[in-house]
């Protein structure tokens, strides 16, 4: 039953398209509904191909599903929702305590995860040596304004 | 109609300065090192490196990101001859014969002619732009909002029809990529559509953030299945050079697949992973030993090296004569160039021709020193291959997320960094291909208003087809590239019911 969740996903993306685009103000400049076409003709379409998809998917259900089995293998599931995590903090964290620091925690947080532990010393040292170098090349030398 | 030679060789002096000249060298050696690494390929290159050009002329960034893309080729068809691990499509090719060779003890022989390959395939194709970009520039001219519509409309279903796997899935993608863009502010009216409410959204979605989160992020996720299997452990490569023999086996090839591969790259859809598998199979049934390819043959090198990168530069001329990308790679540079403040189409040519001819020439000059420093430094090179993976995708995503950043400064991009680079995976996943979504998400908004001057026109949705006899061909093409999987295997059918 897995299989049908990407295309019910796709469906429910182009039935809230093409409602919020009949809903859509009318348009004082111009034809009033000009800003609606285009959208209602494009989520129309998605919404045709997302119900043909649903119906390729719903006859293969008893095929089993490896791809899902391939994401849930091992320590993938983890990794993702590790990196899901620390991204948010790392969003959070960004205006707040600034480029370097958080980019370190951040940077620091991914090689804990990623390249395991044991390696502990070379992640820190990596940590801090490339987001000085990244801060050093966007705010020095690109003169990019960060916080 | 012709070419004004004054102005080709006042950007050729242009292209010389030194200034421009760095820039070629710093693209081309970084394009070459993100390249090089294992499933990154030149649209993820230089989407991580459009920060660099903020701030920069627009000439000087034209050229940065040029020398780029192509040192990115350079360095997929290193990582395709070594690890086995190509980049992108264009690089699939090259490791055909290129990596037997590398495991047969001849890595630096596969090395050097796959850099000669490229040289020549440049060479040749940089002829055929000076050639063939200001007539169809000229042509393009001819074109009115109905006929772009209906160009777009063709690019994107040839590169559906292209595309690896089911169609569904190629249109699935590409429709989600044109929704993306109506996000934000409409131009016409002013009416806001689809912002959520958020003002972050009120001039949509950057183009960027998409191609960075499904590209990069969503690689590095994809990446992590398997990733404790991963090893990367650089080969010694040996003496960077091709044997007489080798040279005398290889020059034709070379030489014939380079206009091949040009005129694959011009069209729109095909571009640089056609021109390869193309000209790999033609050499494969010209050559007199046919079963040596896929052994480490060097003609099967050679062949498609030459055509990849004959193509990459026929993909400029559709792209700045008209504005239309033929892949996902030229995609994200169009974003890019137009970014830059730069209006590819039939005018550019006229109104900025310098920037043209400094562009055409720095092609040139980028692709003498990428063979150069190909040779010279690849034992340098090739050591990039020993970062292992797992510190390499912490960094990508860190790069990832500052690219972000600067481009609006606001931390609510990361949310959108985030769920594009899960939508990637997804799609890396079920086998979705990527390329349509990106053309749509270039071209999508240019086209809404085409579509929408031309309803202005016109009288009636269908009346926009029978406009013009570019616009009856266009829809001919864009049928005959629907159902071109139909008609190939009615053939196949046909065949098969003969020899019975």
């Amino acid at each position: 039953m897995f299989r049908l969740f990407l295309p019910i996903i796709f469906f429910l993306v182009g039935a809230t398209f093409l409602i919020s685009s009949l809903n859509l103000p009318k348009a004082r400049l111009g034809d009033p509904y000009g800003p609606m076409y285009y959208p209602t003709l494009v989520s129309g379409l998605l919404i045709l191909l997302s119900v043909i998809y649903i119906i390729q998917e719903w006859r293969k259900r008893h095929d089993g599903f490896p791809e899902l089995e391939l994401l849930l293998k091992g320590r993938t599931p983890f990794l993702l929702i590790s990196t899901i995590v620390l991204s948010l903090i790392y969003a959070f964290l960004f205006e707040k305590i600034g480029f370097l620091f958080s980019t370190i925690i951040f940077l620091g947080g991914l090689l804990f995860i990623i390249n395991g532990r044991k390696k502990w010393i070379s992640n820190i040292v990596i940590a801090i040596c490339f987001s000085g170098l990244t801060w050093y090349s966007f705010a020095i030398l690109l003169k990019v304004s960060l916080p | 109609m012709g070419v004004d030679f004054n102005i080709v060789l006042e950007g050729l002096m242009t292209a010389l300065q030194p200034i421009n000249l760095f820039w070629v060298a710093l693209g081309g050696f970084l394009g070459t090192v993100v390249g090089m690494l294992p499933g990154l390929g030149p649209a993820t290159a230089i989407a991580l490196l459009i920060p660099i050009t903020f701030g920069m002329d627009p000439v000087s960034a034209l050229v940065l990101m040029a020398a780029i893309y192509y040192g990115a080729m350079y360095g997929g068809s290193r990582s395709s001859i070594l690890l086995n691990t190509p980049g992108d499509g264009s690089a699939i090719a090259a490791t055909f014969d290129g990596y037997p060779m590398a495991q047969k003890g001849q890595a630096g022989q596969a090395l050097a002619i796959s850099a000669i390959a490229s040289l020549i395939g440049g060479l040749v194709a940089i002829v055929g732009f000076i050639l063939l970009a200001k007539p169809l520039a000229s042509f393009a001219l001819r074109f009115g909002p109905a006929e772009y519509f209906l160009l777009m409309i063709f690019t994107l279903s040839a590169i559906v029809a292209l595309s690896k796997g089911a169609m569904i899935k190629g249109f699935i993608s590409m429709t989600i990529g044109l929704l993306l863009t109506t996000m934000g502010i409409d131009l016409q009216s002013g009416v806001h559509r689809f912002t959520l409410g958020l003002p972050e959204l009120s001039e949509g979605i950057d183009f960027l953030i998409v191609i960075i989160g499904i590209y990069a992020v969503g690689e590095v996720m994809f990446n992590y299945i398997g990733i404790d299997k991963i090893k990367t452990k650089s080969k010694e490569v040996g003496k960077i050079w091709i044997t007489k023999e080798q040279w005398k086996r290889s020059k034709w090839p070379m030489i014939r697949s380079a206009p091949l591969g040009f005129l694959i790259g011009v069209l729109p859809g095909a571009g640089g992973a056609i021109a390869s598998m193309l000209s790999y199979t033609t050499e494969k049934q010209l050559s007199k030993h046919p079963e040596e390819f896929g052994k480490g043959a060097v003609e099967g090198l050679a062949a498609p090296e030459s055509a990849n990168n004959a193509a990459s530069v026929g993909a400029f001329i559709p792209l700045l004569t008209m504005g239309i990308p033929g892949s996902g790679t030229t995609a994200v540079i169009l974003g890019a160039v137009v970014m830059l403040g730069i209006r590819p189409g039939p005018l550019l040519f006229e109104n900025d021709p310098l920037l043209v001819w400094t562009f055409i020439n720095s092609m040139f000059i980028g692709n003498i020193f990428l063979v150069i420093m190909n040779i010279l430094m690849v034992g340098i090179l090739v050591k990039v291959l020993d970062i292992p993976a797992k510190v390499l995708f912490p960094l990508i995503l860190v790069l990832a997320f500052i690219g972000t950043y600067t481009l609006s400064y606001s931390t609510i991009d990361f949310t959108f960094l985030l769920i594009f680079g899960l939508l990637g995976l997804a799609m890396k996943l079920l086998d979705f291909p990527i390329a349509p979504l990106i053309l749509a998400v270039i071209v999508g908004s240019d086209m809404e208003q085409n579509f929408r001057k031309s309803m202005v026109g016109s009288e009636g949705a269908f009346s926009v087809i029978f406009m013009s006899p570019i616009t009856i061909t266009l829809t001919l093409l864009t049928l005959l590239s629907l159902f071109y999987p139909l008609i190939v295997s009615w053939f196949k059918k046909r065949k098969i019911q003969k020899s019975l």
